[in-house]
């Protein structure tokens, strides 16, 4: 038994045998003069290509080995026929050979010669060689034997001007185009037919088999539009008049989808776009003739991609303006989706996106096409069709989404795509996911591109485009988004917010609060995202209405209107159960007022500090974040410039209470120590405090409260630090801070310290200690000038 | 040694990003480790930072979120370096307080941030460093920030100390020396 592959095989190399075998003593025979048995051991090799067990690729192959050998048989009967021996003779004699397809492959190659002898009997024999390869009907037999003369005849065909019309028939004899293009026409169209009829040889269950052979044939049929493109007489009128008609014909009335296909791939691929320019309506007519199972989508995008690269062409004219481009392919796209209603609608939106790239690439200023297409595209969809939501997974989804990227990747403006009216309706026909990726897609591109956004309209319009970032929407997944992933999304919302720059203060100020119109919906998730960033542009404004405040004498109330707007954006996040960024947003906002002296700022600064300390005493419970909020609370105050005593006195005051009410002893101890600080160099109304009785009140209560803690380690940390305060406080001279103090307290540390086991605590103050007094003892040694003097001082 | 110094971004509280002119001249495997005065305010700045460098220490700004230390001590070469916001220290800035933490550290370099304002003093053999804002973030006490930054070469007990700073747009570079005293 042999295995079905083997037996090909076996054949092809049984076939490849014989004809080296036949070539060989042809071969033999022309060098010895014998003609006649050369000619018969040719026909014997050639009979080989009779078979019809050999798929496409075996026949190919016994083709080429054939057709190498048939070369010499050309070289030497040349040199004979150059010699003197009669031609036309054996053009006749071949006629006899027994079997057709030996018989046309010895035709061919003596009515080259023939040819390439005498010049004035081309145009008969190239007639008469086209016309009797019809006598082989088989497809795969045929389709080489074509291929053949094809081969044989490309440097020969006539490639000169038709001459005048004339009665004499001996005109003319060496041909002109019209008979190269009728040549190679006539081929191509029974090329063709074999090619199509391969299609219905054989059972139909092999069909995808057959595709796949025909398919790997198809660059023969195609070869016969590729010599048409090469032959120079053929100009934009013949290509009108005679060569695309007869193509177009071929292709539209074989109704064989994959004939079509690559027919029209080929026509497009193999003539010059100046070409395609002068006979679009022609080719588009027949796109929309073509069979039900052709790509035409496929068809068209590839025209429109590559006359929109021509138009585009740095070298090119561009499209002539006489033809209309953009709107012949608009009207016949719209025939063709007419006429094939069961067209995907994904390829129906493909079709858009190549308008679009069309109108982008070769009509760059002209806006509104693009907006065009997008109305067509979304009246297809929702009017016609009465879609509602596309999943942005499907093929039309994504088809969907790479039109609206399109102009957006093109103008990288995403103040040019607010101009299209269309964009946004089309954007909201995609789902959820789908609008929120296009969404982070738009940001992208404004923040790469750094567009800034000026006006009011735009911010809204910007913001409407990426809605699903902003708010949440009826179609979003129940369950909750991933934390991660929400931050990296509103991350670029608030860094979009930056790029929204108004031309003037009060320009900024109407921003501002249509921004905050969209970011207040986007619920307690986004906002803490969102809404601090708009409270420092907020501050920002202030600042820049202060710096110009020569030129607006109204800035004081927009200021003060200002810091209303930042009052009630920080109270959403309060309300949005937030407590410490909107602590830190309050002190902010104490410190820009304090700085920012318009009428009544005292009293807003006041506002702000005491909605700070609300949330301190109301929201925020664990022990470090208290420490750390109340020890930025006490920062903040000393800060301030421009409190009145009225106002200041109460701030301070509770400082030093919230300090001493902490719950942890060495909290305590570390806020009532920062409590000294405040009351030693705040400032009000420009002077500064110097309330030396509360400092020490302080340090020694601070003392007192570390007394009280139990850990002994933990206690001595403490009392080096405050050792070191006492030596600020002292070298700053505050009266009532003395050497004495200083002295007890490094002897209380010194004691202490030998009770310590050894470790890294034990390592740690004794270090602190040393560098403490290393500091006390350059001071000792070298005073500052208008330092105190350290006498007394026991180290 | 090549370290990078830089802090108080405040992405995306107060500025969108990086200045173009600083990215382009921030680029991995030329520094060894990056000091970070803290208000990276998100994840991605951290993220970004270890894109530069793979040691990274970041102590907590006012506006980060509780997961830094306040304050930490980074040995590179000979020299011992501390590291904090300073937003703790009251009043801010003041030399005595930065001195007061030095000793509480037993650092030779301080650094420090908060104020966006970019500084470096010698004082008691001790240096005292602030990059200030990387991004010329926003300041209630500053309305003229210069973004900046400071890159520090460390040979075994000298500094050498680049401050890069972004006026009208053009980026300075000035150098700065320190010597630690044995």
């Amino acid at each position: 038994m042999v295995s079905p592959n083997e037996e090909p095989e076996k054949l092809l190399d049984e076939a490849m045998a014989v004809v080296r075998s036949q070539s060989f003593q042809m071969k033999r025979c022309l060098d010895n003069g014998r003609l006649m048995d050369g000619l018969k051991h040719a026909s014997n090799m050639l009979g080989e290509l009779r078979t019809s067990l050999l798929s496409p690729k075996m026949y190919y192959e016994l083709y080429m080995l054939i057709s190498d050998e048939l070369r010499h048989l050309e070289t030497h009967l040349l040199e004979e026929f150059q010699t003197g021996h009669k031609v036309a003779d054996l053009y006749e004699l071949v006629q006899y050979a027994g079997n057709i397809v030996p018989r046309l492959y010895l035709l061919i190659t003596v009515g080259l010669v023939y040819i390439k002898s005498n010049e004035n009997c081309k145009r008969n024999i190239l007639k008469d060689l086209v016309e009797m390869c019809r006598g082989v009907q088989h497809p795969l037999r045929g389709l080489f034997l074509r291929n053949y003369l094809l081969q044989c005849t490309r440097h020969i065909l006539p490639d000169v001007e038709d001459p005048p019309p004339s009665n004499n028939p001996n005109d003319n004899e060496q041909g002109s185009i019209s008979d190269s293009l009728e040549f190679i026409l006539l081929n191509f169209a029974e090329m063709n037919k074999l090619w199509v009829r391969m299609q219905h040889q054989g059972h139909s269950r092999e069909k995808e088999k057959r595709e796949k052979e025909r398919q790997e044939l198809r660059i023969l049929v195609g070869t016969n539009l590729v010599r048409l493109s090469q032959l120079e007489m053929v100009d934009v009128e013949r290509y009108k008049k005679m060569v695309l008609p007869g193509l177009l014909e071929q292709a539209v009335s074989c109704r064989d989808a994959l004939s079509q296909e690559y027919l029209m791939e080929c026509i497009i691929q193999v003539f010059p776009d100046e070409f395609h320019l002068q006979t679009l309506g022609p080719f588009l007519q027949a796109c929309a003739e073509l069979h039900e199972d052709v790509n035409v989508k496929s068809i068209i995008s590839s025209l429109i991609d590559r006359l929109a690269a021509f138009g585009n062409k740095e070298d090119s004219d561009g499209i002539p303006s006489e033809i209309k481009l953009f709107e012949i392919f608009s009207q016949h796209i719209s025939t063709v989706i007419k006429s094939r209603p069961d067209m995907p609608l994904e390829d129906m939106v493909s079709l858009q996106v190549s308008l679009v790239n069309l109108a982008q690439q070769c009509y760059s200023n002209r806006l509104d096409l693009v907006d065009t297409v997008l109305a067509n595209t979304l009246h297809i969809l929702a009017d016609n069709l009465k879609i509602t939501k596309i999943h942005s997974g499907s093929p039309l989804g994504k088809e969907l989404a790479r039109l609206l990227r399109l102009p957006t990747g093109n103008y990288n403006d995403l103040l040019v795509i607010l101009q299209l009216q269309h964009f946004l309706p089309l954007l909201q026909l995609l789902d959820y996911q789908g609008r929120s990726t296009m969404g982070t897609f738009l940001l992208n591109n404004v923040l790469e591109n750094g567009t800034r956004i000026p006006t009011p309209e735009q911010v809204d319009g910007v913001l409407g485009l990426c809605a699903s970032l902003v708010r949440d929407a009826d179609d979003q997944p129940l369950s909750q988004p991933d934390p991660d992933d929400l931050a990296e999304e509103q991350l670029l919302l608030a860094r979009l917010l930056h790029q929204f720059e108004g031309a003037t203060n009060d320009l900024q100020y109407l921003i501002l609060q249509v921004a905050r119109k969209h970011l207040e919906t986007g619920g307690p998730k986004r906002v803490i995202h969102t809404l601090p960033t708009l409270v420092f542009l907020a501050y920002k404004l202030a600042h820049a209405y202060f710096n110009n405040k020569d030129q607006d004498e109204k800035w004081g109330k927009k200021v003060h209107k200002i810091f209303q707007f930042c009052h009630a954006t920080i109270a959403a996040l309060v309300k949005a159960e937030y407590s410490e960024l909107p602590l830190r947003l309050y002190l902010q906002g104490a410190l820009a007022a304090d700085v920012i002296t318009f009428p009544g700022h005292d009293t807003v600064a006041y506002e702000f500090m005491s909605q700070a300390f609300s949330l301190y005493e109301d929201e925020i419970s664990d022990s470090k974040a208290q420490l750390s909020a109340l020890t930025l609370i006490v920062a903040t105050v000393q800060q301030t410039r421009n409190f009145t005593e009225e106002n200041h006195q109460p701030l301070r005051t509770n400082c030093a209470l919230a300090a001493s009410k902490l719950l942890k002893k060495p909290d305590q101890a570390r806020a009532v120590t920062t409590c000294a600080h405040l009351f030693w160099s705040a400032t009000i109304n420009g002077q500064e405090l110097r309330d030396e009785k509360r400092v020490v009140e302080c340090l020694k209560k601070a003392v007192r409260i570390s007394q009280q803690c139990m850990d002994a380690s933990v206690q001595l940390h403490l009392f080096v630090q405050l050792l070191n305060h006492y030596t600020y406080f002292y070298e700053k001279q505050t009266p009532g801070v003395t050497i004495s103090m200083i002295n007890q307290l490094i002897s209380k540390v010194k004691e202490d310290l030998t009770q310590l086991e050894s470790g890294e605590d034990l390592d740690q103050v004794t270090s602190h200690l040393n560098t403490t007094l290393a500091h006390l003892a350059l001071r000792k040694e070298q005073p500052l000038p208008d330092g105190p003097s350290y006498e007394g001082l026991v180290l | 040694m090549l370290v990078l110094v830089l802090g108080d971004m405040h992405i995306p509280y107060r500025e969108s990003s990086l200045p173009v002119k600083f990215k382009k001249l921030l680029v991995p495997g030329r520094i060894q480790h990056i000091l970070c005065t803290g208000n990276l305010c998100t994840r991605d700045g951290f993220d970004y930072l270890k894109t530069l460098a793979a040691d990274v220490h970041v102590v907590r700004g006012d506006f980060d979120e509780s997961q830094y230390p306040e304050q930490k001590v980074v040995r590179v070469g000979q020299f011992r370096i501390g590291l904090c916001h300073g937003h703790q220290l009251v009043p801010w800035g003041d030399p005595a307080a930065l001195a007061l933490l030095a000793r509480q550290l037993d650092a030779d370099i301080l650094i420090t941030g908060h104020s966006h304002k970019f500084q470096a003093f010698e004082a008691e053999a001790k240096f005292f460093i602030n990059p200030g804002s990387v991004t010329g973030a926003y300041s209630a006490l500053d309305s003229a920030v210069v973004p900046s930054f400071v890159l520090m070469d460390i040979q075994s007990s000298t500094v050498a100390t680049y401050v890069y700073q972004l006026i009208d747009d053009d980026v300075k570079v000035e150098r700065i020396e320190y010597k630690k005293s044995v």
